[in-house]
């Protein structure tokens, strides 16, 4: 397993991908987590240093200006009906706040084949809207904002849960006015929030008879006081991609949600927040490598001993050929040493041997049962019974090469 | 969509702003064309009762160009100010603090929009000044004309986009010339449409590049000021010299433009002073002349008991141009049942002649000796047909 470190990497065709999860939280503090997975599928997690800027300007936000970061506004289609419906049952323009979520992702992409390309993503997602009853009520005729007002319209919602706000008008363009740009500025200033949106809803009829409406909706995010449309992704809706339903749930932030959750995740979550088969799955990997080094260290130990046992017949055999060497102009005499040596190894192992009917070859029957027979008849029996067969023994099963056997067919 | 129509339309406490915009909407110094409007629609549902229109779209006459702007009230809230949505022009924001009329927004007032209309025009004036900047050769022509008090304060700029695949910059200036044509007789302002409006003639300079290599002038003048001195085509201005500069080219349109008023003028005191001296070497002579314009003048003369009428017309630049001389019988008629008669130019003229002398040679030319063969063709020619 390669080693990685974070300002160089040494492991080829390691794809490295970064998911940073930036909870806008004031006073504005950020963390970045970076998941890697490597070349052999482990995982590691670094985090990344603090990040901190003001609000007071775009400018000074670090990943603004680092890289191209790409808005996208993520609605459920359940907030979207609801904006639609307000305005439909209302004879006038109508306006409210927007609260959500949002946060920055940050994607690091390393391969051999490129550079580093580091792709921001900026993700709002709309989970509530909250009407004003009337118009233009948390700001003037010039778009100063109210803010005891906008606290009043929240309620007992949380400030930092309001990433926006919104304005459905009925027959009209699609694009901010100047009140609307006005009050957004001031808006952001107020909340001390650089980043919100502003979702405009403009429905309009379609036919004369008023048969079919149409409405169109767009955000808007302000960048250095310039109003840039940004996607609007409803969930669910649109063209049915394989990725679109896993790429990235919503949260939620309903309270039942959060209860059902902490009433029933123990049965699939552990303590650590991992799913509960993941536990085992690692835990029988884990037994899995322990086995798997237990084997390995009895196959080191074996070659060693394999190892030793070479060099042990490799001395011996330089020393016989050492001796063979020295008696070989002895003549014949040293000749029967051998023979004699023979002979006693032969008496050895037969007095070892002979008794043990496990080391004896023996004739099986038909049935396969043991036919019982005479011991070792002598050193001669005893060499020519390791060659052929003595006559009056039945052959054993084996046949030689070349002759088959004939099967008898029994009669009964 | 005429300013009824749109007044029928329009919620009814929203109508007297918008009746004081369509009815006395001149901004700008194309004061000849009124403010428009149009794409009248409602913020309201179908439900709701009519007139509701609550919402349209305002076309503003500057500099040459016409700025539609949406103007959006609400009808169930017609206390409330207007939002505007500039058109194309999406980077223009206006300072609040600039405009009063919104700030204090009075929906009793009714001419509260149309002053938030010339206080926004203004932001945009400004606004298009600014973007003058991309082109030092124009902003120069800008200040040079800043500083002249008779241009500076009478000027609308409108700068164009720039184009991103060329770069090049272009921009019009709009310039009311400061011309006098109160002295312009009344008779020759009088024929026009309803309502004319103020007298005005305004000089258009289009820069096509930001080097100013394809400058294209162009006056237009108010109809009653075009019908006086004849159309713009009838006044040619000189072309844009080449490295020439506004402050040199403007000045130079302007006294061309002076000297035709100031013809017109001398023209029209010609043409009276000729008529007054007729009138008193013919006073019993004289059938009927025209008392307003001087245009015409008709005198029933006698030569050896036979009787003729002698119309005399004068053209539009007399005493440059020559008056005619209409010789017609009281007694006989043409095959086409016209009173026979027979134009004479050739007669003693000078333009340098004061009608005095103009009326004396006149006379002399229809009762001398000299001239006695017009009468007695005249004469001949009329007993022919008489015996015929």
């Amino acid at each position: 397993m390669s080693s990685y470190n974070k300002e160089t990497y040494v492991c080829p065709n390691v794809k490295k991908q970064s998911v940073g999860c930036l909870k806008h939280a004031p006073p504005l503090a950020y963390t970045v987590s970076l998941i890697m997975t490597d070349c052999v599928g482990k995982t590691h997690v670094f985090t990344a240093a603090m990040l901190r800027f003001s609000s007071s300007a775009d400018s000074l936000h670090p990943l603004s200006t680092s890289s191209m970061a790409e808005p996208t506004v993520r609605m459920s289609g359940i907030v979207l009906a609801s904006l639609m419906f307000q305005h439909v049952n209302s004879d006038s323009d109508v306006e409210g706040l927007i609260l959500g979520e949002s946060k920055f992702e940050e994607q690091i992409t390393i391969s051999d084949s490129q550079a580093d390309n580091i792709h921001i993503e900026e993700i709002y997602n709309i989970q509530k809207h909250i009407a004003c009853h009337r118009l233009n009520h948390f700001y003037n005729s010039v778009g100063e904002v109210n803010v005891d007002v906008v606290k009043n319209i929240l309620a007992d919602n949380k400030q930092e849960r309001v990433i926006g706000w919104y304005r459905q008008r009925r027959n009209s363009g699609q694009q901010m006015t100047f009140r609307e740009k006005l009050v957004h500025e001031k808006l952001k200033a107020s909340l001390s929030n650089p980043h919100m949106i502003f979702v405009l809803l403009t429905p309009s009829r379609v036919t004369a008879a008023g048969a079919t409406h149409r409405t169109e909706y767009a955000a808007f995010i302000s960048r250095s006081r310039q109003f840039v449309n940004v996607p609007v992704t409803v969930t669910n809706l649109g063209l049915l991609e394989q990725l679109a339903y896993w790429k990235v749930s919503a949260p939620c932030s309903a309270a039942g949600y959060h209860l059902t959750m902490k009433k029933h995740s123990s049965k699939f979550f552990s303590s650590n927040g991992l799913l509960r088969e993941v536990n085992d799955v690692n835990t029988m990997n884990d037994s899995l490598q322990t086995e798997l080094q237990k084997a390995c260290r009895e196959v080191e130990e074996s070659e060693r001993l394999v190892e030793t046992l070479q060099a042990e017949v490799s001395a011996l055999r330089t020393r016989l050929s050492e001796k063979n060497q020295q008696h070989g102009a002895a003549g014949d005499s040293d000749s029967q040493h051998p023979q004699q040596q023979n002979v006693r190894l032969q008496e050895a192992v037969r007095a070892l041997l002979a008794v043990s009917p496990l080391f004896h070859s023996q004739t099986l029957t038909l049935d396969a049962f043991p036919v019982p027979e005479l011991c070792c008849r002598g050193e001669r029996e005893a060499e020519v019974s390791t060659e052929t067969p003595p006559p009056g023994r039945k052959r054993t099963r084996g046949t030689p090469a070349g002759r088959h056997r004939k099967r008898r067919k029994s009669n009964s | 969509m005429s300013p009824e129509v749109a007044l029928h339309r329009i919620s009814p406490e929203l109508r007297p702003m918008l009746c004081s915009v369509v009815r006395d909407g001149r901004v700008g110094l194309d004061s000849t064309n009124c403010l428009r409007v149009t794409d009248l629609k409602t913020g309201c549902t179908s439900l709701t009762p009519g007139p509701c229109c609550d919402r349209f779209k305002l076309h503003i006459p500057y500099a040459g160009e016409t700025l539609k702007w949406d103007i959006i009230f609400n009808a169930q809230y017609p206390e409330l100010p207007p939002d505007f949505i500039f058109g194309e022009d999406a980077e223009f924001l206006p300072e609040p603090s600039e405009l009063p009329h919104l700030v204090q927004w009075d929906a009793g007032d009714p001419e509260c929009l149309l002053q938030l209309v010339k206080e926004l025009i203004q932001q945009y004036h400004h606004y298009q000044c600014q973007r003058l900047r991309e082109s030092s050769r124009l902003l120069f022509e800008y200040d040079s004309l800043l500083e002249d008090p008779n241009y500076g304060r009478n000027m609308e700029i409108y700068a164009g986009r720039k184009n991103s695949w060329t770069g090049e910059f272009s921009a019009r200036f709009l310039l009311k010339l400061p011309v006098d044509f109160s002295n312009i007789p009344v008779y020759l302002l009088k024929d026009t449409a309803l309502d004319p409006g103020e007298d005005v003639a305004l000089l258009s300079v289009s820069f096509e590049d930001a080097e100013a290599t394809q400058v294209f002038p162009k006056l237009f003048l108010s109809p009653s000021i075009e019908h006086a001195l004849g159309d713009s085509l009838a006044l040619q201005i000189p072309a844009f010299p080449s490295g020439g500069c506004l402050i040199d080219y403007v000045p130079q349109v302007c006294q061309i433009l002076n000297n035709k008023v100031q013809y017109v003028i001398q023209g029209y005191h010609k043409r009276r002073e000729y008529i007054a001296a007729f009138l008193s070497h013919f006073g019993m002579g004289v059938v009927e002349y025209d008392a307003e314009g001087f245009t015409k003048l008709t005198l029933l003369l006698m030569w050896k008991d036979f009787c003729f009428l002698v119309h005399v017309d004068l053209p539009l630049y007399f005493p440059r141009d020559q008056p005619t001389l209409t010789f017609q019988s009281v007694y006989h008629f043409t095959n086409s049942g016209q009173l026979y008669s027979q134009v004479q130019v050739s007669y003693p003229y000078s333009p340098r002649w004061d009608g005095n002398e103009m009326a004396k040679r006149a006379n002399y030319c229809a009762c001398a000796t000299d001239n006695k063969d017009v009468t007695e063709v005249v004469r001949s020619h009329s007993v022919a047909k008489t015996e015929t």
